[in-house]
Parts: C-alpha cells; structure tokens; sequence
C-alpha cells in the first residue's frame, strides 16, 4: 500500500490527543477508542472512516481524510474534531490491525469528492473574482490611514503626558484608564495599538523591575508610533511590519499568491492563550532544509470549530507564505502535501527502535524531503543567538517573540533562578515560574540537551527537547 | 550600559516636568548622539522618547550573555535497572489520566518488583504525586532511580521525599515534626534498633507533645525490643505520656502490663469439671470467680483502662472484668495454661454458656495482636461468623467465608473485602456486583476507582452478564454508567498487568 495512508496511523497517542479542543472531549475520545463501540470501521488510501453507536437509532457516520487530518461526523456535535473523530483515530492508532482496507463507501467518497470539488471551485472562483474597485479600495484606505493617524497622535499626546507626570503614578491608575485608551484605538482602527496599550496596563506593578518593564513596553509603542508617522520614509518591509503591527490586515488569499517556501516543518510547539472570548493559537516550526523559523497564527472565536491542527513533535511537509515582514517570522501555509510523522513523542505507544526527529545536528533520517544534512542546524551557543537577534533589532526594533533552537544547553540554578549554559559557559534565565522545568531536568538528567525555545525580553521558554533521538515537547 | 538604563529609569520614574534627562547620563557610546536629539527643537518629553529608544534598541542588540563557569549542575548516578516499556508508560499516562491512586499503586508496584524504573519524562509528574500520596512516596523513589533520588534534590517541594538515609538522618535532626515521625515509623519498621537509639538519643529534648508523636510512630511495629524504653516510661511524670505507653505495652504480649493482666484473669476465669448422666460423663465448665485471696483489681490494671464495674446487663461485674482483660490476652494463654489446642479452647468456650458471652473477647484479642493462626479455629467452632477476623484469614479461607455467608451480611463482607490484599474470586465479584448494581448511591464510581485493584481482569465479562441482568429486571439506573467505568479501569488494569509481564 501506498505509504501515505498509514501515515496518521503512526500518531502516538499523545499526539492525536493534541487535536482535541477540550479535556472532555480527550477524554471521550479516549472512552470510544475501543472496538466494541465501533460498528464497522475500514481504511482506504484516502481516509479512515468508522460506524459509531451513539444515543441514536443509527450509528453516527465519522470519517477521516488522512492528507489533511480532516474529520467528518454525521453526530450533532459542535466540537471539533469530535469525540468519535478522535475516538476513531485513537483506535487506529492503538489497533491499526483493526483496520481492513476497503473500497470506500459512499458517504465517504462522497465527502472526500465534495472535498476536492470545493478546492477546485474555490481555485476557479479565485481565477474568475469579480474585478476590484480599486478607487473605492483607496478611498476606504485613505478613511482608515486617516483614522489611524488621529488615533496615533492621540496615543502620543497620553504617552507624552505619562512622561511629563512621571511613571510612578501609574501604578495607582484604575483599569477603567487603561481601557479608555484601548478602546479609544479599537475606535482608531488600530487594534495592534490597542493590544499593545492592554499589553501595557497588564503590567506586573506588584513586582520588583516593573519600572523597566513599563518603560520597554512604553517604548515598544513609541517606536511604533513614530515608524507611523514616517512611514513614507522607511523601507517597504518595514512598513509592511508597521503596518502589520497597527493592525491592518493583509488579504491572505492575495499573499498566498506570493512566493512560498516549500519545507518539511516540525511543529516545535503550541502555545494558545485566551483574550476577551478569543483563543489565539501560536503553531512554531522549524523548516528542516531552509532553516528557518515560522509561525502560524490561528484565532477562534469560542465553540468556532478550527481550521487548522498541527500536532506538536510532527513534521508537516508544506508551502508556506511568509507575511511581508523586514524580518519574516509568520506565514500561513499555502499547500499542505502530506502530514508525516517522524516518530518523536512516540515514546507512549510505539517501540523505540521506529526512526524519531534526529537532534538539529543530524540528519533528519525518513523524511524524504529534508535536507540530509542537517549540520548547523540551531544556535551552537548563546552568543550566536545574540548576534542573529541583534541582526533582528537592527531592521526590526518592535520585534516579539521568536522560536530558537539552541545546541547543548544545561540548566543550571543561580540566585534561586533557572538559567541555560551553554557550552561556552554562558547563561541566559529561563522564564520566571517556568513550571516544567523538572521536565527538562528529568530529561537531561545533568547532560546538556539540544532545546527548541521561545525567546521574549532576554528570557527563555523551553518547548520541546531532543532526548534519545526524539524530539518530545516540554 | 545598567546605568544609562537606570537614570532612564529614574527620570522617567520623577517625570521629565521634573527632572530631564541630560545625554551625559547615557554613556560615552550613546551620548552624543543623545546630545544631538537634545538640541532639537522638540518638546522634552519627546527628546526624551526618542533617547530612551535608543538606549532600549542598543541594550536589545548589544546584549551580552552573562559567563559563569561555576554554575554547574550536579548528575544523578547511573541507573543499574532498565527502564520499563513504551506499553508500561502508556499505561501509567492512562491511569495518571483517570486519577486512580488504586491503579497507580498497582503500576508502582508491578514496575518495581520487575525491577524497570519509569522513564525520565514521568518523573517530575510522579515526585509531585508523591507529595500527596505519602503511602506511594517509597515505590515512587524506587520505581524513580537515581534521576528521581536527584530530582527530589533540585526541588523545594521534593525535598520531603525519603531520598536517602543521610536524608534520612537529615530530616530527623532538623525535619518538621511530621518528617520526623515518618521518619522514624519507615526506621522502626526496617531497624527497630535503630529507631530506638535515635529516639533515645533526643528524648530528653523533646517536648511533650512531639514525645507523644513519636512515640505513636512506634505503634505500627510495637514489639519486644521496644519494653525496656516503653516500661521505664510509665514512671514518666505526664500522665499523657504514660497512657500512650500503656497503649504501646497492650499491643506487646510480652509486656509486664499483658504479664499482669493474664495474672489477673488467671485468679478470676477457672475450669470446672461437672459430672452428668449419672455421674457416667464429665463436662468441663467455665466459671468466673473473685479471686480467692479476695483482692480487688490492682490499681495498674485500673489506671490501664480495665473498668470494676459492668456497663452490660448480660455482664456481673467480676464477669466485665474479665472480658475486658481477656479482650487483651493472645488465645496462647489458654492453650498453655489448660494445655489445649485451640480448636479446643474454642470449642470450650463455644459449648459453655458463659463462654459463649466471652468469645467476641477471645475474637477482639486474635484482632488486637492480629493472630491469623487462631482466626481458624474461631471461624470453624464458634457457632457465630465474626466478620472481624475475615481478613486475617488466608485469601482462599477468606474468599470460602465471604462467599458463604454473603447473603446474610452483603454490605459488611463488601466492607471488609475491600481490605483484602489480594484480588476477589469471580463468585465473589459477581455477587459483589450483583447487590451494587441496586445500591449505586452507596457504591458508586469513587467507591470501584479505590478498589478497581481487588477486582480480577476477567470480571468484565462479568459486569455484561449482571447488566442483562438487570435490564431484564426492569432497572438499570446509574449502574450502566459505573459498569463502563469498571470495564475502562479493568482495562487500564489489563494493560497494566501485559505491560510489565512482557
């Protein structure tokens, strides 16, 4: 058979948990990977797909198409994907001897041809859009642009008067004058500004070195403001970045016609956090024969099924499209060719001997796609972290935080803090109240470890180690 | 650069309206170009801006990470055992998942006498369990290795965890007072010896109320070696002291406080030969007595607890009195002072009127000093069933008696088989199942997660059948969502148990 098809079959268990959207559904996902629930369940080279007895009279229809991990359900439920989609996989991945390959019925097929119909409508419709007004596009981006720059001056006048007054005061300030200003940007149309400005009044006020803290984040927004102002002087990417950070979208569609970079990516980590209703995930890869480092945002609105899973510790081998930036770092994938997994966080339910994710100075062995050597992949120390991120500074003043891997670090403990050596005895802190840090620990047991981290403000996050030629997430 | 940043700081702190920033603060690498902002025509508080940007983007860009050699972290030693398989980890993720401390004992414990550790991504989870659990931190150390010994080193919270002897020693000097009595409970059950010597060492530094602390660490394992320390305390000056003492002494046959009260039962229970049938046949009687010499109970014996006088009807006073002391003397008492086998002492008391009354006391003694070898003979002769001496009996004799009289007392053999060290016959698990299954408000989930461990792994075909059962009766209520979680816990169990017999 095609090796394709049994490709989400290597999920481990841990990994396909990864999609759940919540700890219920994990854990009746959990309860329907048993056979006996399963009335009838087959593979194709396409797609797994399964007959589950619900509450209903008729079992509810769940399928899976194994390119793009998509689930398919007929049961009411709104969660994606739901519990008999992971129950499904689960299984499979449990017990692939379960699995007869057959021809597929003709509620998968199809589900899988509607699939590719509405992939080639949309592609047509793409072709065929409707000409743009651009006079009304200026117009409504001359309004916007307008709209913004008294927003700006606004925001420069507050931050003026903040500095006149001088910072102490701030501590003292209601929440009610730190949204008045956000709300006044959310006004202004600029909503990057309006993040910023919450980023702000959420400062720690509590903790000892909240001035420089406040002060950075004040400045943050001053560089930004005053890129605003010249913008017509600075560089296109960067104002591609000014503009970005202010929160001016970019028409995905168009940028998914800019030029992609085809690369078998590891998804280093997940990192999701919640705002007003919204969850925004942060998907970090690492490109195997580029080397470079992405991100991929994902916004849901609550009960919003998502679009996009990645499973952290899998390589996906993909096109992505890097947002205009002067330092690129987030992209949105164009074309996903296959989800392959190269074995790391297998550790649950496969045997160990099965190929893993090879640290970043091997070759990643099994990935067809990926550079066969892998030499110089990651930092060797921290001081050739500091220079590329110098690099970064130096075009891109405002920047957030960015993924790193990083050759052979040790934790060491100095002044009640964590912090990574490495081999050249240097040290940078780990995140405060970073709390898997026992993790790491327990996982270089005193050795040094290759890291994948996300650096933020000259502190450091572990997200994921290479131990015993596995990549497993922290 | 930290000043630069620091007078930053500070102005911005005070406001530029009072105190601006001069550029000579900043340093000789940013000064002048701060010098050349500072003589723009722009508002103070702009210059400002604009000079603390600078200084914020130089600091980000020159920033040099700190060297230190001497920073080092320390290594675990090697591990001498493999570490256990892929299956056995998945497993624990499973159990660990579900919360079932049952299981989970059940995953140490197999893992440990398989002599595998659990592998080094699972050691911080498990070392955080350990704090909680108290009763799993020592197979937790074990299954753990030495990473688990050295982790427990790097971490405040895990520093409570028995890592070593030294630490042992450690935590006995300086500990909590709860580390200190665990300590001492986990010694006095390896080396009472040593446990002694320890507590000897500091008794007299000890204060009364972690005196009586201690001395209820020696409870568990109270034996012979621990009388001479006991019985020179019950001269001690605080009376609390003294009845801990006395608590310790009644579980120590040997005691001179058991030697006093055998002593005293001795003058007051007598065998008496009684002719019948014409004189043809002799019948050996029980008889309670005074003491001949007419001596009323010691004063000790009264200070120990031993009440004068009946508080039951069916009881004389003198009859009381030795219920209570026999409630206190192993049956070997009997058998070398009447020379008697057990079963005949028993039997003595089973066929005597008076000795009928007095059995639960021979029943409360072979519990109290925990004699399996006389729980026998009190099942087989007494004409009663004492459900307290179920569980010292063997696991068959139990499993034999709980099924025989399961239809009497279901509830109290269910309570007293959820003591049992080692799993249930399937005749017992049914008709376990089979009464549960109409009481799910009493036995409900939390009730099967803390025993899922007792319940044998083909008991699942088992929960089908009772489940027809009882839909065919009319009734099925919450048990068919309990009976699902038996089987996902059965089969947590059955993983387990693969996992570790490969």
């Amino acid at each position: 058979m095609s090796a394709n098809f049994s490709v989400p079959l290597d999920l481990s268990e841990e990994q396909i948990l990864t999609l759940a959207p919540d700890e219920s559904s994990k854990k009746s996902g959990k309860d329907l990977a048993n056979p006996s629930k399963w009335v009838s369940k087959a593979i194709s080279a396409r797609a797994l797909w399964g007959e589950c007895q619900g509450s209903g009279s008729k079992p509810y229809q769940t399928q899976i198409e194994l390119t793009n991990l998509a689930f398919k359900c007929s049961c009411p439920s709104r969660k994606f994907p739901c519990k008999h989609g992971l129950g499904l996989l689960l299984l499979s991945a449990r017990q692939p001897g379960l699995f007869q390959h057959s021809e597929e019925p003709a509620w998968v097929s199809e589900w899988l041809n509607k699939r590719i119909e509405k992939e080639e409508k949309l592609a047509e419709k793409k072709d065929s859009a409707k000409p743009v007004d651009e006079a009304a596009q200026a117009k409504r981006q001359q309004a916007r642009q307008q709209k913004v720059g008294d927003g700006v001056a606004e925001l420069l006048l507050w931050i003026k008067d903040m500095i006149r007054s001088g910072i102490h005061a701030l501590p003292g300030k209601t929440s009610g004058w730190w949204e008045n200003m956000e709300r006044r940007m959310v006004d202004a149309q600029a909503p990057g500004l309006a993040n910023m400005v919450r980023t702000l009044g959420n400062t720690n006020f509590y903790k000892e070195g909240w001035q420089s803290e406040c002060i950075e984040q004040l400045l943050r927004i001053y560089l930004l403001i005053s890129g605003y102002r010249h913008l017509d002087r600075q560089d296109p990417l960067l104002q591609a970045d000014i503009n970005s950070q202010l929160g001016f979208t970019i028409n995905q569609e168009e940028l998914k016609g800019s030029e992609g970079v085809l690369d078998t990516w590891l998804v280093l980590g997940k990192q999701s956090s919640e705002d007003q209703g919204i969850t925004t995930e942060r998907y970090w890869l690492f490109g195997a024969t580029t080397r470079r480092y992405a991100l991929i945002l994902q916004f849901l609105v609550r009960g919003q099924g998502a679009q996009l899973s990645l499973t952290p510790g899998l390589s996906i081998r993909a096109e992505l499209v890097f947002f205009p930036s002067a330092a690129p770092l987030r992209a949105l994938i164009r074309r996903q060719i296959n989800v392959r997994e190269l074995g790391s966080g297998r550790s649950l339910t496969q045997s160990p001997q099965i190929t893993n994710v090879c640290p970043p100075d091997e070759p990643l062995s099994g990935s067809p796609g990926a550079d066969s050597s892998a030499e110089g992949q990651g930092f060797a120390n921290w001081k050739e972290l500091t220079d590329s991120t110098t690099a970064t500074v130096s075009v891109l003043p405002f920047d957030g935080p960015r993924p790193y891997i990083v050759r052979s670090l040790t934790p060491v403990l100095q002044g009640q803090q964590w912090w990574l050596k490495d081999e050249e005895q240097t040290l940078m802190p780990i995140k405060e109240n970073f709390r898997p840090i026992g993790k790491v620990l327990s996982l270089g047991g005193g050795e040094p470890l290759d890291m994948a981290l996300i650096g933020k403000d000259r502190m450091f996050e572990p997200i994921g180690v290479w131990h015993d030629r596995q990549y497993k997430i922290i | 650069m930290t000043s630069s940043w620091n007078n930053i700081l500070h102005t911005a702190l005070l406001g530029t309206g009072k105190q601006p920033l001069r550029p000579e603060e900043l340093g000789e690498d940013l000064s002048p170009i701060a010098a050349q902002i500072d003589t723009s025509t722009q508002d103070k508080e702009e210059k400002f801006l604009q000079i603390a940007a600078l200084a914020f983007n130089y600091r980000q860009a020159g920033f040099i990470p700190q060297r230190n050699e001497s920073a080092q972290l320390s290594k675990p030693a090697a591990e001498d055992k493999p570490y256990c398989s892929p299956q056995a980890m998945q497993a624990l993720a499973g159990i660990l998942e579900e919360e079932n401390t049952s299981l989970f004992a059940l995953w140490l414990q197999l893992c440990r006498d398989s002599g595998q550790l659990a592998r080094p991504e699972i050691l911080p989870t498990l070392l955080q369990l350990g704090i909680t659990h108290k009763h799993l931190r020592e197979d937790i150390l074990t299954c753990g290795g030495q990473r688990a010994r050295w982790l427990a080193t790097l971490n405040p919270d895990w520093s409570t965890l028995p890592a070593s002897e030294d630490t042992a020693e450690q935590q006995w000097q300086t500990g909590t007072p709860e580390q200190r009595r665990e300590v001492l409970q986990q010694l006095h059950k390896s080396d009472p010896a040593k446990a002694l010597q320890w507590l000897q060492a500091t008794w007299a530094h000890e204060d009364i109320n972690s005196k009586i602390d201690l001395l209820r660490a020696l409870s568990a394992n109270a034996g012979p070696i621990d009388l001479p320390f006991l019985e020179d305390l019950l001269g001690d000056k605080s009376k609390k002291i003294r009845e801990e003492v006395t608590l310790l002494l009644k579980k120590i046959p040997s005691s001179s406080l058991i030697g006093q009260y055998s002593a005293a039962l001795q003058q007051r229970l007598k065998l008496k030969k009684e002719k019948s049938l014409l004189g043809m046949l002799s019948k050996t009687t029980l008889e309670v007595a005074p003491p001949a010499d007419g001596q009323e109970l010691s004063p000790t014996l009264v200070q120990s607890g031993i009440e004068k006088l009946s508080n039951r009807k069916e009881f004389s006073d003198e009859e009381f009195i030795c219920y209570q002391l026999m409630s206190y003397i192993p049956l070997d008492f009997y058998t070398t002072l009447w020379q008697k086998t057990p079963e005949e002492v028993v039997k003595l008391f089973n066929d005597d009127p008076l000795g009928k009354k007095l059995i639960p006391a021979l029943v409360l003694s072979t519990v109290h000093f925990a004699e399996p070898k006389h729980a026998v003979p009190l099942m087989q002769f007494s004409s009663t069933f004492y459900l307290d001496l179920l569980p010292l009996l063997q696991p068959r004799q139990q499993e034999y008696y709980s099924n025989k009289f399961f239809a009497t007392s279901p509830d109290a053999i269910i309570q007293y088989s959820t003591r049992r060290q080692t799993e249930w016959g399937l005749e017992l698990t049914e008709s376990i199942f089979r009464h549960v299954s109409k009481d799910s408000y009493r036995y409900n989930r939390t009730f099967f997660n803390k025993i899922v461990t007792l319940i044998p792994v083909g008991a699942a075909a088992l929960l089908d059948k009772v489940q027809s059962d009882v839909i065919s009766t009319g009734g099925v209520g919450a048990w068919a969502s309990i009976s699902n979680a038996i089987r996902k816990l059965l089969q947590l169990k059955t993983q387990t148990i693969q996992a570790f017999n490969k």
